[in-house]
């Protein structure tokens, strides 16, 4: 538990910007929880005018959020709270990228960014590849499209990321991706993606200050992918379904 | 016409391409029918798709098809099916705001061509819904707006289609439902095509039938409107350019404010147009309004059959300045005939949606009107052929404009207000009055007042030439009664 105190310490010295900011609740932006209503562009417009007012949490009580690909902001933090679910859209066109991934939420060039809380990301992987599948069989969309499938989380360039707590579940493509980030902390997330193949839960390209702690992955491939270029990763107390303790040599 | 006929000639040459292009269903791409899931993306990928391989008609099959703000590309035309129709969201931030434009649109397309909507399917932009909601979040302080007038401004609602510097656009067959906004515009466009449409645009505040601004090269036809705003709308936004070469023939409106209108927004102008066999109806302004008010030129204008039953107004023509910035405004050679034309004493539009304004009170029923203004005279007015019963019945103790000359000098020239034909409250003719004109020729024009009106039927004011030819004038109580009265005007004949 100390090493919770010390995450949380950590948490609140580099969220004290967000946490002094404002909170959004997301009905506000017309956000609807019943799991039906496709909310993509009321979650990005909720983001860009928290961001745009100088930042703050965009917070989701209890309920389901249909959604495609969302950007995050700079000094936003996204919180599910328990019970809260970000259902991904199975719609294939409803997803962008960055940096050649495509994912749910998205993140380029932004700093102070987080997602937070006991609630869940669902990806639910297993349609959205039905989908690719199909468009590819219609010939709409190339033979390569499956190796693009969405992730649930690519961010790219930015800096001082918090994603702590949560359940991401079911991604299409792999779980998180980050490339070129400065000062990423993971902490107490828990992985459990197996309803497509080749999802990796974790992804790490040209990054530095990684702090992984407390993560749990259940994936169909590897946990942790580096790319060999990223520097400063330190990893505590992170297994996967298996009983391995995972370690990163940098 | 024959201008029209090159155009259409033009027209059907282009778009025999794209009929034989192919066909993909909008199903094949993964878009539900099922009246809620949001398609944009999905159709926004077809509509893509289709341009990069060689054009062709996107079909919708029946079903409700709920969609944002999409682009359509060139060589591309959405076809409704019979029982299909496209549902505009009700989320207010589905809806991009064109940077180039300006506006919100649920289609756009931007520098395209060959581009239509067609087949006997329906777009519903579901209009009151959006532009509610939309207040909501701007009193809640999420969208910027001053809610002027207590609602969003018009760009910040949802139009059915905004198309902007397309070449050779068709729109046939469908149906346009209740935008947020104006409904259809077509700015600055090459080669519009407009036919067998139904328009039933009444669900919020400047829902418009058609606005076709600065477009070259225009046919709209055998189309039917109902709007809560002015019916077939020509506009002139850039002092750069012309709404011109149009025709409009067997059209049917139905307005809570203007049947046939050019402007407000008048800048460039508008030149040779040919309106046939047009009926408006239960229209709370006037059937025919040509507005140069912002240093536009409008001319050769030909409106030839027009029944006009239930109409608050007949003809209003008018030069103002307004927004002209130096630019000088003319209105000459206009000519309509063949006019049958019936006034109530009651509101025409009253029991429809977002019924007129009741405003520039108090005046009796008011004329048919010309008015320029003293240095800018509308030229070359021919009204030929018409008849307008009028209900009569002016009291002068209601509101009195009397012949007396400072009585006719006290009318305002409003020169920089909105143009209405009922800006200038009570006016002293219950037929037609005209003032600051040149050269204003009436050939067999019937007047006709139910009851009794203390003014005449025809006041002409600063006129340089009229001839009335073939007048009658029906009056209760009338004998011997001054029915044309002129003021500071010249060469006038009666014969």
């Amino acid at each position: 538990m100390s090493k919770i105190k010390i995450f949380t310490i950590i948490l609140l010295t580099l969220c004290t910007l967000n946490l002094s900011a404002k909170e959004y609740k997301a009905s506000l932006f017309g956000v609807k929880s019943e799991g039906v209503t496709l909310n993509t562009k009321s979650i990005q417009k909720a983001i860009d005018f928290i961001s745009e007012k100088g930042g703050g949490k965009l917070v989701f009580y209890v309920g389901r959020y249909l959604t495609g690909s969302f950007e995050l902001k700079s000094n936003v933090t996204i919180e599910l709270k328990e019970g809260a679910v970000l259902v991904a859209t199975p719609s294939v066109y409803d997803y962008f990228g960055v940096n050649g991934t495509k994912a749910l939420i998205v993140a380029d060039s932004q700093q102070n960014i987080g997602i937070i809380g006991k609630g869940v990301i669902e990806g639910q992987g297993a349609a959205v590849l039905e989908q690719i599948n199909t468009q590819i069989r219609k010939g709409y969309l190339r033979a390569t499209a499956t190796q693009a499938s969405p992730a649930l989380i690519a961010m790219n360039n930015c800096s001082n990321i918090i994603i702590d707590e949560f359940n991401l579940m079911n991604a299409c493509g792999n779980i998180q991706s980050y490339s070129g980030c400065k000062n990423l902390t993971i902490n107490g997330v828990t992985i459990k993606s197996t309803s497509t193949k080749g999802t990796k839960g974790l992804l790490l390209a040209g990054c530095d200050g990684v702090k992984l702690s407390n993560i749990f992955f259940e994936t169909s491939d590897a946990d942790i992918s580096t790319a060999g270029t990223s520097k400063n990763i330190s990893v505590i107390s992170c297994k996967n379904a298996a009983g391995k303790k995972l370690q990163i040599t940098n | 016409m024959g201008k029209a006929n090159i155009y259409l000639l033009m027209l059907g040459l282009l778009f025999s391409v794209q009929l034989s292009a192919k066909d993909y269903k909008v199903s094949d791409f993964g878009a539900k029918a099922d009246g809620i899931t949001v398609n944009t993306c999905t159709i926004q990928k077809a509509i893509d798709y289709i341009n990069e391989n060689g054009g062709g008609r996107l079909v919708f099959e029946a079903g409700n098809y709920v969609t944002g703000s999409i682009y359509l590309k060139s060589n591309v035309t959405l076809q409704l099916n019979h029982g299909a129709t496209i549902l505009g969201s009700t989320n207010p931030f589905d809806y991009i705001k064109d940077k180039k434009i300006g506006w919100m649109s649920m289609i756009f397309a931007v520098n395209q061509e060959n581009i239509g909507i067609t087949g006997k399917g329906t777009i519903n932009g579901r209009g009151f819904i959006t532009a509610n909601n939309m207040v909501n979040y701007i009193h809640r302080g999420i969208f910027e707006d001053e809610l002027k007038l207590d609602r969003a401004r018009e760009w910040n609602r949802p139009q059915n289609i905004y198309f902007r510097e397309c070449t050779n656009v068709k729109i046939t067959d469908i149906t346009l439902r209740d935008p947020a906004s104006w409904n259809q515009t077509y700015d600055q466009c090459k080669n519009l095509y407009v036919d067998n449409i139904y328009v039933d645009s009444k669900s919020y505040w400047n829902n418009d039938g058609i606005d076709v601004v600065d477009c070259d090269g225009v046919v709209i036809k055998n189309s039917y409107f109902d709007a809560a705003d002015d019916v077939i709308c020509f506009k002139s936004h850039s002092p750069d350019h012309i709404c011109q070469n149009v025709v409009v023939d067997n059209c049917v409106g139905r307005s809570s404010a203007n049947g046939l209108k050019f402007g407000t927004v008048s800048r460039g102008g508008f030149r040779n147009f040919k309106v046939t066999n047009l009926t408006i109806f239960d229209t709370f302004r006037s059937a025919i309004t040509f507005a140069a008010v912002d240093g536009g030129e409008i001319e050769n204008i030909v409106v030839d059959g027009v029944r006009s039953i239930n109409t608050g107004n007949v003809i209003f023509l008018r030069i103002g300045d307004r927004w002209s910035k130096g630019k000088k405004p003319y209105m000459k050679d206009i000519t309509i005939s063949n006019v049958y034309a019936e006034v109530p004493f009651g509101k025409p539009d009253a029991g429809y949606n977002y019924e007129g304004p009741v405003e520039d009170l108090p005046r009796n029923i008011s004329p048919a009107s010309i008015v320029g203004l003293p240095e800018y005279k509308i030229q070359n007015v021919k009204l030929k052929n018409i008849e307008i019963v009028y209900p009569g019945a002016g009291n002068p103790l209601y509101a009195k404009r009397g012949l007396a000359p400072a009585e006719l000098d006290s009318i305002p020239e409003m020169r920089t207000a909105y143009p209405e034909f009922s800006q200038f409250k009570e006016l002293p003719a219950w037929g037609i009055y005209i003032r600051h004109a040149e050269g204003i020729s009436f050939e067999n024009v019937t007047f006709t007042a139910l009851k009794k009106d203390y003014r005449p039927s025809i006041v002409i004011d600063d006129v340089k030439g009229a001839s009335f030819k073939g007048m009658l004038f029906n009056e209760p109580e009338s004998e011997g009664k001054q029915q044309i009265f002129q003021q500071k005007s010249t060469n006038v004949v009666t014969e």
